[in-house]
């Protein structure tokens, strides 16, 4: 720069005869004291050419490589079958390859983590005559990239953890099985929105007393291990106030009173739930039903009628301190199947990316009467697969139906 | 993530302060309004306005930072107002019961005037 | 199903079954009447190595390309460690192209480990086959009591090693390589897509089966036909195995062409392809 900047003639005459002694040597000198290796060799890999710097790298003679070996012997057994089942093949085909990293092996056997770049020199006639090769020292390189793959494999261990912990904790919240009901069908599904993060939805269904069995289906505000714990609390607190009072009112207002005392204050946490019992009697059941800030249950019955149970003003659960709830009452008769659901489906991004409805859920599965509870819930993991990852929440669903006389089928 | 930004600003009137939402309020902004909210001094007697005119989408978390608002509020002795909510959030309060748990008013003035 | 016209020379495409099509890429040219070959490419490469003598091959013969399941432009979905966990998984995959393509009297040509997936293949259905041709092969690369395959377990386990650990420079490293080629635009996607689709896990899979199976005892069943083309220096399969395998074949014959390195159809394209038209003839 300095020389080209100022091109005074006293100071052409000063640094002129040292600069062009400089460039004099260097074309011999650059080649051997590059701070990179040149190799050149014939296209079979015999080394024909090698520089000094190289040679300083691996240890050897130049009289010991030049003529005597192949570039692929330089290399570790790994990457002599990686050189010629990878790296061989593809400089062949496309004449040049850069970046490729190897490890050489020096003559008193330690290792060095190379970078290698090669082209294939033409003659006039298009025919190739040698390969020339460059040779970058990438022990700091190789050390960072291990140092990333190691904090790659840890980061997957980690995600994995994470996701056998989720899993865990999620079946603990989970029923296992179902309790049998005489003379009815259940079926439940719960489709988790992310495998990292455990969900809020909740479900159950259980023996109270000889002939009456109490269910719940709920959502808990949030995500994770808060709104686990809440979930938790949610649901023992549901089974236990329902053994000792199965009023699903009164089931609902103890809950509150539960959330409300634990979470009140700047981090509230509550949820929305629909808690009911329900009592077979002859080919029947009387359900009696009560909606905590819930989307309304969906009944489907035998004669293709289909209808969302009416709420009487349930509230949030958990948030205010004096909640209303009331409950419904109504007869399931065979033919008849009562959906109950959390709002990830009605709120999932349908294809047209338009989220999803109460009435467009109620208008597909209205076709199907009469139906089962087995057949609702696979219908309905049907259209939740359709709606792909327009399914952004968790989605927990709960049917129960009265099979028609002889037999289930509809 | 699509739609509107999401904001809050914060000013002061005669009655106390006025909380401004706009966005989509949701499990990753809901926070912010909680922090907004969290960080007001409110004196006894003063009124806490929330509008939500600008807010186009609210979830469960976003519920559950108005429900803190109105706690927040109702602790320091002060009240809560919600002003110019949209039609869909009025019907998810419904929904949930909640459709006369906020005080709820057209605008802040409309709000304003009835504290004074 | 109605044929698909595609424009790729020298022969052109011609009505392959879907399945077989997307799921092993097969690619047919050359010569509709002339005897069928079907090339089998090795561990590391797909198809395109075989781009220098299918020119001379289709001039006389009906060309069969593929991808084996895993690699170049193969369906990966339908690759599993299971089914491709052993060599016979491959082979089953060429049986499964002969039967769909109704392929009769084929000339099977395996590279380096097809090879071996070859004598397997042809042990199986001898009567769908009129020769084999296996070029570098190797039954077994491990060194076993008197047998020198030219590796021990050590090496071998260094290769794995070093598969496992430095895969970035399989994906990575090299991928970014070959696509960052903007003004050499003739290496086309052929090349970019062969190579980073090299799925590291199924590399792995790959290398430690084509390198730690030992097939010396399936060459005595082959009952077709056999030659064998080896090269004067191939640090992957030595002279004494291309030695053995001729032997353990009974009637084989044993070609050694003035070449150095592993893929002689890249490195030495005319005489490999002169080896393989004087033993198949035809047209």
């Amino acid at each position: 720069m300095m020389c080209q900047d100022h091109p005074g003639p006293g100071g052409q005459e000063s640094a002129g005869p040292a600069f062009s002694a400089l460039l004099e040597d260097s074309a011999e000198d650059l080649y051997e004291h590059a701070p990179c290796g040149y190799l050149s060799t014939l296209l079979d890999g015999t080394i024909a050419k090698i520089n000094a710097t190289l040679l300083g790298w691996l240890g050897y003679e130049r009289d010991e490589v030049v003529g005597r070996r192949r570039f692929a012997d330089l290399l570790t057994v790994g990457g002599r079958i990686y050189h010629e089942t990878h790296f061989a093949p593809l400089l062949r085909m496309q004449g040049e390859l850069g970046g490729v990293a190897f490890e050489l092996k020096a003559a008193d056997g330690t290792r060095l983590p190379v970078l290698v770049t090669s082209t294939v020199k033409t003659g006039t006639d298009g025919q190739a005559q040698l390969i020339r090769t460059t040779i970058f020292d990438a022990r700091d390189r190789r050390a960072y990239e291990q140092e990333l793959l190691r904090a790659r494999e840890e980061a997957e261990r980690e995600r994995d953890r994470v996701q056998r912990l989720v899993r865990t904790l999620q079946q603990t919240l989970l029923p296992p099985a179902l309790s049998e009901v005489p003379g009815m069908q259940v079926a439940a599904y719960y489709h988790p929105a992310s495998a990292d993060e455990v969900g809020g939805d909740f479900y159950d269904l259980f023996p109270l007393t000889g002939d009456t069995w109490g269910f719940f289906l709920g959502d808990v505000s949030g995500k994770g291990a808060a709104a686990a714990v809440v979930t938790s609390l949610a649901r023992y607190t549901l089974r236990a106030a329902a053994v000792h009072d199965p009023d699903p009112a009164t089931v609902l207002a103890h809950l509150n009173t539960v959330l409300h005392h634990e979470y009140r204050g700047a981090d509230p946490r509550y949820c929305t739930v629909i808690q009911g019992h329900l009592r077979p009697a002859g080919d029947a059941a009387a359900v009696a039903l009560a909606t905590g800030g819930h989307p309304p249950a969906l009944l489907i019955r035998a004669d293709g009628t289909s209808a969302f149970l009416p709420d009487p003003g349930g509230q949030l659960v958990g948030a205010l301190p004096n909640a209303r709830f009331a409950a419904v009452d109504v007869l399931l008769t065979p033919g008849d199947t009562l959906l109950l659901y959390t709002d990830g489906l009605t709120e999932a991004r349908t294809q047209g990316r338009v989220r999803y409805s109460e009435e467009q859920l109620r208008q597909d599965l209205a076709g199907l009467a009469p139906t089962t509870a087995p057949a609702v819930i696979t219908a309905v993991t049907g259209l939740l697969a359709g709606f792909g990852d327009g399914v952004e929440d968790d989605t927990a669903l709960l049917a129960l139906s009265i099979p028609l006389p002889g037999g289930d089928r509809p | 993530m699509t739609g509107t930004p999401f904001s809050v600003t914060t000013r002061t009137t005669v009655t106390g302060p006025l909380v401004t939402a706009e966005g989509e309020l949701d499990v990753v902004t809901a926070p912010r309004l909680r922090a907004a909210i969290g960080a007001l001094p409110l004196g006894r007697g003063r009124l806490l306005v929330v509008d939500l005119a600008g807010v186009t989408f609210c979830d469960s978390s976003g519920i559950s930072a108005l429900i803190a608002a109105r706690n927040v509020a109702e602790a320091a002795g002060a009240g809560l107002a919600l002003v110019a909510v949209p039609d869909r959030l009025s019907r998810t309060f419904g929904l949930i019961g909640l459709g006369d748990f906020f005080p709820t008013y057209p605008s802040a003035e409309d709000a304003i005037a009835a504290h004074t | 199903m109605a044929p698909t016209q595609h424009t790729f020379p020298p022969g052109g495409w011609q009505d392959v079954p879907v399945s077989m099509r997307s799921r092993n890429n097969v690619t047919v040219t050359g010569r509709e009447d002339g005897p069928t070959v079907l090339l089998a490419h090795g561990f590391g490469c797909d198809q395109n190595l075989w781009r220098l003598v299918v020119p001379e091959l289709a001039r006389r013969y009906r060309v069969v390309l593929f991808d084996h399941t895993g690699a170049g432009r193969s369906d990966l979905s339908a690759w599993t460690p299971e089914r491709y966990g052993s060599l016979d998984g491959y082979a089953d995959d060429v049986l499964a192209i002969c039967h769909e393509l109704d392929l009769a009297d084929v000339v099977l040509v395996g590279h380096s480990v097809s090879a071996m997936i070859a004598v397997l293949a042809a042990a199986r259905a001898p009567d769908r086959f009129a020769k084999l041709v296996l070029l570098t092969p190797s039954p077994c690369y491990l060194d076993d009591g008197d047998y020198r395959g030219g590796f021990s377990r050590a090496d071998i386990d260094e290769l794995l090693a070093a598969l496992e650990s430095n895969y970035l420079g399989w994906s990575a490293t090299m991928a970014p390589v070959i696509m960052g080629n903007p003004d050499r635009p003739e290496l086309g996607e052929e090349l970019t897509n062969s190579f980073c689709r090299t799925d590291p896990a199924i590399a792995r899979v790959f290398a430690r089966v084509t390198f730690l199976s030992d097939n010396r005892a399936d060459l005595a069943k082959v009952t077709v036909p056999t030659l064998i083309i080896e090269c004067r220096n191939d640090a992957i399969a030595p002279p004494e195995v291309g030695r053995f395998t001729h032997e353990q074949i009974a009637g084989s014959t044993l070609v050694t062409l003035d070449a150095t390195g592993h893929c002689p159809q890249l490195s030495a394209p005319e005489a490999t392809a002169a080896a393989i038209t004087a033993f198949v003839g035809g047209p």
